[in-house]
């Protein structure tokens, strides 16, 4: 990877092609715009969130790019990892030198009810039917959760304390300030037993990073996809997601590491008990583990294996399309030494990121480190 | 009490999973030949939920249930009329587009 840049989370008043634009430019200013033949842009619901489609062309005529190759890429909240593992696999199949890979949402501007309707597209129709929202379905996942391991629903309040404890030091988090476990519980009630500030927002962003054929400190070492079930009802397992499990076990042969060897991760926690879901299906810890390691301090930027540094998308905020690859661009500044005031205690070899697409029905982990040094 | 078979699923003829009618293959095996099946509406909640904002518009919150009918099938049921607690033995019905939990029987004089 040759650079990265990551915008402003939040509610922005530029439009999506603005966002990419002006990622892009930053990402292509530190390469001292050398050419890109491959333009891959990621991006969820573009045409309802943002009225505007066609995101490759009018993201190449704004920067200025000729490519050769140029890709729209979609897989829900998943997107901009999909995009990031699509320019990759190009890459490594020789068809370009030099890929950017954009991903951005637009969402603000609509009411919570339009942005709620509008992500709940990603579901299965037959839960469409029954009124069913993201929120709700991760509820119910929760509940499974509590039920399943006897959980204690306190992991989830921690996982939300430390990850808007760590968006304190992200210049680009939409909530930069901590909160307490008692306004975590008081928040109002979304759908039992998740309540508002386990639940993800509503965010305008986008990140961007120029991949190289190449090694470097974060190079990519594996790339891992997974498909559960696309409706809820269907799958066998309601208390982990199969798709995560899939996708690492998937980027953990690619990369031919274990999990004993990953440094630290970015997953997904759109909503707080996903992550706990997440840090298992990865096999960092043991199904049911999970809470404990958020409770004493395990995860935290200075435990045995920090989860989120950069707030997650709990504390960074939730640009639907973004925030799988906002996951990779804070993997990658990490193992690069550029993550500045979110640099982990010690500078860490391989991170993992993760992304949830849908209600976990297409999910992504990508392994990122040095190539040079590892056993061939 | 048994209850008599109403909600209508559909059965593989190969594996003989029962899964809710749908358009397309059967999800466990790929299978062209399904036929419908009516099965016993009787099942036991997983997990249930009150939905506090959208879609649900005005006072009432939304509430929809998780729910295993006998022989696996599982069901995303409205719930029309209260929670159900976890566990809670329910019937279901197919309404238009959707399923319902039914009301529960009125007591009989």
């Amino acid at each position: 990877m040759a650079a990265v840049a990551v915008g402003r989370v939040g509610k922005r008043p530029e439009g999506l092609v603005d966002l990419l634009a002006e990622v892009g430019e930053s990402a292509l200013e530190a390469i001292g715009r050398k050419p890109i033949d491959l333009l891959v842009v990621g991006t969820m619901a573009a045409g309802p969130l943002a009225a505007v489609e066609s995101v490759v062309p009018a993201s190449a005529e704004r920067l200025g790019l000729d490519p050769a190759l140029g890709w729209r890429v979609e897989a829900a909240s998943a997107s901009g990892a999909a995009a990031f593992q699509a320019a990759a696999f190009e890459l490594l199949a020789g068809r370009a030198e030099r890929a950017l890979v954009l991903a951005g949402e637009k969402m603000t501007g609509h009411t919570t009810a339009e942005v709620t309707r509008i992500l709940a597209r990603s579901l299965h129709p037959s839960e469409q039917a029954a009124g069913a929202t993201m929120p709700a379905l991760a509820s119910l996942v929760a509940q499974r959760y509590l039920d399943r391991y006897g959980a204690d629903p306190a992991s989830f309040d921690a996982v939300t304390v430390q990850f808007r404890q760590s968006a304190r030091g992200n210049p680009n988090a939409q909530f930069p300030t901590p909160v307490s476990r008692e306004e975590v519980v008081r928040s109002r009630m979304v759908a039992a037993p998740l309540h508002l500030l386990h639940c993800a927002a509503i965010s305008d962003g986008a990140a961007a990073v120029v991949l190289e054929r190449g090694d470097g400190p974060a190079a990519v070492l594996g790339l891992g996809q997974g498909f559960d079930a696309f409706a809820l009802v269907d799958r066998t397992e309601l208390a982990s997601f199969r798709a995560t499990r899939l996708a690492a076990q998937r980027a953990y042969e690619m990369a031919r590491i274990t999990r004993k060897e990953v440094d630290f991760a970015e997953l997904h926690d759109a909503f707080a008990p996903f992550a706990l879901i997440d840090l298992e299906d990865v096999g960092i810890c043991g199904g049911g583990e999970a809470g404990r390691w958020f409770l004493d301090g395990s995860t935290a930027p200075e435990g045995k294996f920090p989860v989120n540094p950069s707030g997650g998308i709990l504390g960074r905020g939730h640009p639907v399309g973004a925030s799988g690859l906002l996951a990779i661009a804070e993997v990658a500044r990490q193992l690069r030494g550029e993550a500045g005031p979110l640099a982990l205690p010690d500078r860490p070899a391989v991170g993992l990121a993760h992304s949830i697409g849908g209600l976990a029905s297409h999910n992504f982990v990508t392994l990122l480190g040095a190539l040079a040094g590892r056993e061939p | 009490m048994t209850v008599a078979p109403s909600f209508r699923v559909l059965r593989c003829a190969s594996c003989h999973v029962h899964f809710l009618p749908r358009p397309g293959l059967c999800p466990k095996c790929g299978s062209r030949s399904v036929r419908p099946e009516l099965i016993s509406p009787a099942g036991r909640v997983l997990a249930a939920t009150e939905l506090h904002g959208p879609p649900a518009e005005g006072a009432a919150p939304h509430r929809i249930a998780l729910v295993e009918l006998s022989g696996g099938v599982r069901v995303l049921a409205v719930a029309p009329g209260r929670l159900p607690a976890l566990g809670e033995t329910v019937e279901v019905a197919a309404v238009g587009d959707h399923v319902e939990l039914r009301s529960e029987p009125e007591t009989s004089g």
